[in-house]
């Protein structure tokens, strides 16, 4: 058991050291194409502002939406933009690349390091620019909903943080479970539409789903969970069973996930020549 | 001397689907597809020592880069074992990934934008080499490869040839036991090539570290293997010393020569079998005892201006095993 626990730890302090160099190495990559950087910010302030605009006007008529108050909303709006964020400081434009890697081949090389195939993916695109001003914005907005909150204490920062930490297991699981299938399909475009519409969505708060909807978004396609539960936990809206119910679905997804993505990649029959 | 390297029966058939051409085949694939199997091996067997440099020759599509592949765990075999440094390769046991390494000359492993002193770097952190050995193991190969003056022009503007010698140089960092190398020298041009080779057989040499090479540039075998491996469609069909190889099938030797001025007599034949004749120039083959004799009887018998004595080729003794 002592032994398990000095492996784990081992294990996760090396990912983070490793974490680290190949930050510094993506961002030496990323400053190649600067002009790049600002352009995406620009786009992403423009699509957030876009959103909040919509939720504005719809505040107009009405005072809440499925309980939640604009300022509320504000907060979950801003929380996608965070976790966004925070996948794409991780593994999201891994995946985003990972099929080009796949039908070049170049996948042959994350076989063959002493590294986790799905980590030295992840690590090699880590990306500070594709989603900068939407976080920059989330933060913003975050900050300013939880100013215009009245039941709001400090216990609540370090619990969202953790529930972000969650909704990014989930969403990590959640991709890794639908990009398992480009082992056997080769093009991961639509893979990734997918994804990209399972992030979309959950800037809706989960308690608009009702009865069969609110046990499939919240299991199957957990939509209802990833922004919904951390802007909860903040807020002050949140239940003890759902926050629960959320950290079992992080866990589940991450596992499962992991466990699937191993045994697809048995399948990778890479590029000859 | 320890086994390194040790195959049995090892198969491999990929499965893939059939497409029919044009838009109405590409819709009728999603509701019926034809499974088409191509067997890439065939139960192949070897066994290789420690400190080797061999060979696998062969032409292309016959299995030697999936072979190297299963070797390195980066595909699973249908059927069959395969043991290197005791372990099964497509685990993929971080303690066999810390011990061999793959270089192949059509991927770029470097990063692209960066120079390759970069991706050394890395490498130093993904193979958890401690500072001294990578300070030495890198002074080392910049000696050997010659690469003092590359290590910071970012990969893309580097030739091939400089590119490989990077290439080998990240693979060989961390002091890997085993090394699979597929198509090491592939477009790369003449003197690259030769340089490549020298480098290769000098770090095998230093280091005895075992080095299975495929190719199908037959100069790479014959300037560094003792022992080479051919294959063809799946299946072993030599392995064996080179020099048996030219032996058992290249008992002949070439003649070119030029004639100073138009020679037009048919008396050729009696100094070999005559493979091409073109104007003033002309192939000869002889078998190769008698060699002195027949160059000796050419320069005295014919107007020559220019003679030369060559090998057959492994290319045209490859061919001949293969058509039997």
């Amino acid at each position: 058991m002592k032994q398990l626990a000095y492996n784990i730890f081992r294990k996760i302090k090396r990912y983070l050291h490793l974490y680290r160099v190949f930050l510094s190495q993506n961002l030496k990559e990323d400053m190649i194409y600067r002009s790049n950087f600002i352009t995406l910010a620009v786009m992403d302030i423009g699509f957030v502002s876009v959103s909040v605009i919509l939720f504005k006007i719809i505040f107009t008529h009405v005072t809440s939406i499925a309980g939640w108050t604009f300022h509320q909303s504000v907060i979950l709006i801003g929380s996608v933009g965070i976790i966004r964020e925070m996948a794409y400081l991780t593994f999201r434009r891994g995946f985003l690349e990972l099929g080009n890697h796949i039908r070049k081949g170049t996948f042959d090389t994350f076989m063959v390091r002493p590294m986790a195939p799905n980590i030295h993916l992840a690590f090699r695109h880590i990306s500070i620019s594709e989603s900068f001003g939407e976080a920059i914005t989330g933060v913003v907005l975050v900050i300013y909903g939880i100013l215009h909150l009245n039941n709001w204490t400090w216990v609540s920062i370090p619990l969202y943080i953790i529930f972000l930490l969650n909704s990014l297991f989930v969403y990590y699981g959640f991709s890794l479970l639908i990009n398992s299938i480009v082992f056997w399909v080769i093009k991961t475009q639509e893979l990734n539409t997918i994804v990209y519409f399972f992030m979309e969505t959950s800037r809706y708060p989960g308690d608009i789903y009702r009865g069969v909807g609110k046990f499939i978004f919240t299991f199957i396609i957990p939509i209802g969970i990833i922004a919904t539960v951390p802007a909860s936990v903040l807020t002050g809206r949140t239940s003890w069973s759902s926050a629960l119910i959320a950290l079992f679905v992080g866990i589940s997804f991450l596992t499962t996930g992991i466990l699937v993505w191993r045994k697809s990649i048995e399948h990778y029959s890479s590029a000859s020549g | 001397m320890s086994t390194s390297i040790q195959v049995k029966n090892l198969s491999k058939t990929y499965e893939y689907f059939k497409k029919e051409a044009g838009l109405t085949g590409s819709l009728k694939s999603l509701f019926w597809r034809e499974k088409l199997y191509n067997e890439a091996l065939k139960g192949i067997s070897f066994k290789i020592d420690e400190g080797e440099l061999i060979g696998f020759l062969g032409p292309n599509g016959a299995g030697k880069t999936t072979t190297l592949k299963i070797l390195s765990g980066i595909l699973y075999p249908t059927s069959g074992e395969a043991v290197v440094l005791g372990y099964v390769p497509w685990k993929r046991s971080p303690e066999y990934q810390r011990q061999f390494s793959i270089v192949m000359g059509q991927k770029n492993q470097l990063w692209w934008d960066l120079p390759a002193q970069e991706s050394f770097q890395l490498n130093k952190e993904i193979y958890e080499i401690d500072t001294k050995t990578y300070r030495n193991n890198l002074d080392e190969l910049i000696e050997l490869f010659e690469i003092k003056d590359i290590l910071d022009i970012p990969v893309r503007k580097l030739s091939m040839g400089q590119r490989m010698k990077c290439e080998l140089s990240a693979a060989l960092l961390h002091s890997p036991r085993v090394l699979f190398l597929d198509e090491p020298t592939i477009g790369l041009d003449i003197i690259s090539q030769e340089k490549i080779r020298h480098y290769l057989s000098e770090y095998n040499k230093i280091k005895k570290t075992t080095v299975l090479l495929t190719s199908h540039y037959m100069r790479d075998v014959e300037r560094l293997c003792g022992r080479v491996i051919v294959i063809n469609n799946g299946i072993i069909v030599y392995d064996g010393s080179v020099q048996d190889l030219m032996n058992t099938y290249g008992k002949h030797k070439i003649i070119r020569l030029r004639f100073s001025k138009e020679y037009t007599e048919n008396g050729l034949a009696k100094y070999g079998e005559i493979l091409e004749r073109d104007g003033l120039c002309v192939v000869l083959k002889t078998g190769k005892e008698d060699i002195a004799a027949s160059t000796a009887r050419i320069l005295n018998e014919l107007p020559v201006e220019d003679l030369s004595v060559e090998e057959i080729e492994i290319e045209e003794v490859i061919k001949k095993i293969f058509t039997g």
